[in-house]
């Protein structure tokens, strides 16, 4: 593979780790989030402050990384998720705006010129990079896959399903929405931590404008691509919309026709994604494979 | 032990200037069905809201149990045993019937943290849902997604559901709207045989041959006031009930 095939890879990876945080909230607790790219941000400058002015190494900063996540997962998810609709989406992306501009304008984060000079990830003594660093992101994004398909099988993934279903049916059945959205809300930005740490050191220097609006977006257009609730839909949504620019790099300015074009056949034909409930591939293509469970 | 399950004392909601439950008392006996009658608008469904937990009251009290629910939120109360129905129903649509009922099952059951471990997917979850299921008659579409069942089906599943949970007092709201005449009869002998299981129902209903002959006693409210009380056979007599639903004698306006 060249290194050109595994950057875009990687990317794609660390995206799709990201994309599977997103559909917890959205996909299976029903909660809307366009500010995901906040926490994503949060992860990588709290993995790249604990390893420049921390001197950690990534290994004993990510508990750290995953931890702080989680607490402003918390402490953001606590407000806004007695929001609902579009309330709680212009929430989320007010969240966005302003960790961004935290980021920006306090100069403990760097300000405008960011933070470089993030170390590479060692395992035994070898700095990781290039195809070696994207198998490790593959091992995360495996990790967090396994974690979601577990999710989906306790009860409290159940009760999220139905806090997304029907909330004041849930509610009346004894089910605290506040209590398991947010538990939904600090899983989804635990994994966007993660997808941050990873990020910044393969990036090995982030600064504000990795982490704005537009991203958000894009995440969320990943997501429902692939198909929100789906286990594989997050990585199929990334690799689709990580690789379609790329392929596309020929058509120059016509490629951003081709891709909202894209995106707008999906909502018109296959509202629930790619994979989602009713898609035409879960219809026509599993049966060929699956048995259907008795 | 007191024989009031849950006691409703001047409770009022104002919502504005509008008293939608104005100084409402009533008691549901362990063990009875209570229907709660009243013609459109007259609090009935606010009434249930507020017992539920959905609003909170101006003022009055409720207690459920021998403890005071009021200000509590819904799910702490549904979680004290106290369950409900809505007059629209909220089946949860893409699940299927049976994790309709086995969410019911597993949120009582597993508290937090153990529902973070619990799986639902376990055989004796989907047994003990299942027979419950097959109780309210719906062990043949226990793998249908809910949202595609008709409405009977519906009522009968949301009973299912409130049965999982364990609740001690249902809060039936007009469970028989819109069934057609054989589903009716079907949901009258479900609702006595939830009864028979030792469960307290507060039923809102508009079918008056229905509610007479399936509940115990009547609350009969208008305008946000409790109007009359008593057995359907008292209620049946009753001047002001005839009058809030037929309008007095003699009088010729028909609007």
């Amino acid at each position: 593979m060249s290194s050109y095939a595994i950057t875009i890879l990687t990317l794609i990876v660390i995206q799709a780790i990201v994309v599977c945080g997103l559909n917890v909230i959205v996909g299976y607790a029903g909660q809307i989030s366009l500010g995901h790219a906040a926490f994503f941000g949060i992860g990588a400058y709290s993995a790249a402050l604990l390893s420049t002015r921390g001197g950690l190494s990534f290994w004993i900063a990510l508990p750290l990384v995953l931890i702080i996540s989680a607490l402003t997962g918390l402490l953001l998810g606590l407000p806004s998720l007695r929001l609902k609709h579009d309330f709680l989406a212009i929430t989320t992306i007010g969240i966005n705006f302003i960790v961004q501009a935290i980021f920006l304008y306090v100069p403990f984060f760097g300000g405008a010129l960011g933070i470089s000079g993030i170390p590479r990830i060692q395992v035994f003594g070898e700095a990781l990079k290039g195809a070696h660093f994207l198998y490790l992101c593959l091992v995360f994004l495996g990790l967090v896959m396994a974690i979601c398909w577990l999710f989906t099988r306790v009860f409290a993934g159940l009760a999220c399903f139905a806090l997304r279903e029907e909330e004041a049916a849930a509610t009346s059945m004894g089910i605290s929405p506040v209590r398991f959205k947010l538990l939904a809300f600090m899983l989804g930005t635990v994994f966007a931590g993660l997808g941050g740490a990873l990020y910044a050191h393969y990036m090995r220097f982030v600064s504000a404008d990795d982490f704005s609006f537009p991203l958000s977006v894009s995440f969320l257009a990943m997501l429902v691509l692939g198909g929100m609730g789906s286990l594989l839909g997050p990585l199929v949504g990334a690799l689709i919309l990580g690789a379609l620019p790329e392929l596309f790099r020929p058509l120059a300015e016509f490629r951003i026709l081709f891709y909202a074009l894209m995106l707008l056949l999906m909502i018109r034909f296959q509202p629930g994604g790619i994979l989602g409930e009713s898609s035409l591939i879960r219809k026509r293509l599993f049966p060929l494979f699956l048995r259907r469970q008795p | 032990m007191n024989p009031a399950l849950l006691e409703v004392k001047d409770l009022s909601i104002h919502f504005g200037g509008l008293r939608a439950v104005d100084g409402v008392n009533f008691a549901v006996n362990r063990g009875e069905i209570l229907g709660l009658l009243g013609p459109n608008g007259a609090g009935k469904t606010v009434t249930f809201n507020l017992i539920s937990g959905v609003y909170k009251p101006t003022s009055g009290e409720i207690w459920f149990n021998g403890k005071r629910i009021n200000g509590l939120p819904s799910y702490a109360i549904a979680a004290l045993g106290l369950g409900r129905t809505f007059q629209i129903v909220k089946p949860f649509s893409t699940l299927t019937v049976l994790e309709n009922v086995l969410v019911a099952r597993g949120i009582t059951r597993y508290p937090a943290p153990s529902c973070l471990w619990t799986s639902w997917k376990s055989r004796q979850e989907a047994q003990a849902a299942m027979a419950l299921l097959d109780r309210v008659g719906l062990a043949d579409l226990a793998q249908r997604k809910a949202g595609l069942l008709p409405l009977g089906n519906l009522r009968r599943l949301e009973i299912a559901r409130a049965l999982a949970v364990g609740h001690k007092l249902l809060l039936l709201d007009e469970s028989f709207s819109g069934l057609r005449h054989e589903e009716i009869s079907q949901l009258e002998a479900l609702i006595r045989t939830i009864q028979q299981a030792g469960i307290t129902v507060l039923l809102i209903e508009h079918n008056m041959r229905v509610s007479m002959a399936l509940c115990d006693r009547i609350v009969v409210m208008e305008y946000g006031k409790k109007l009359a009380e008593g057995t359907p056979a008292v209620i049946q007599q009753d001047e002001r009930v005839i009058e809030a639903y037929l309008g007095r004698k003699g009088e010729s306006d028909a609007s």
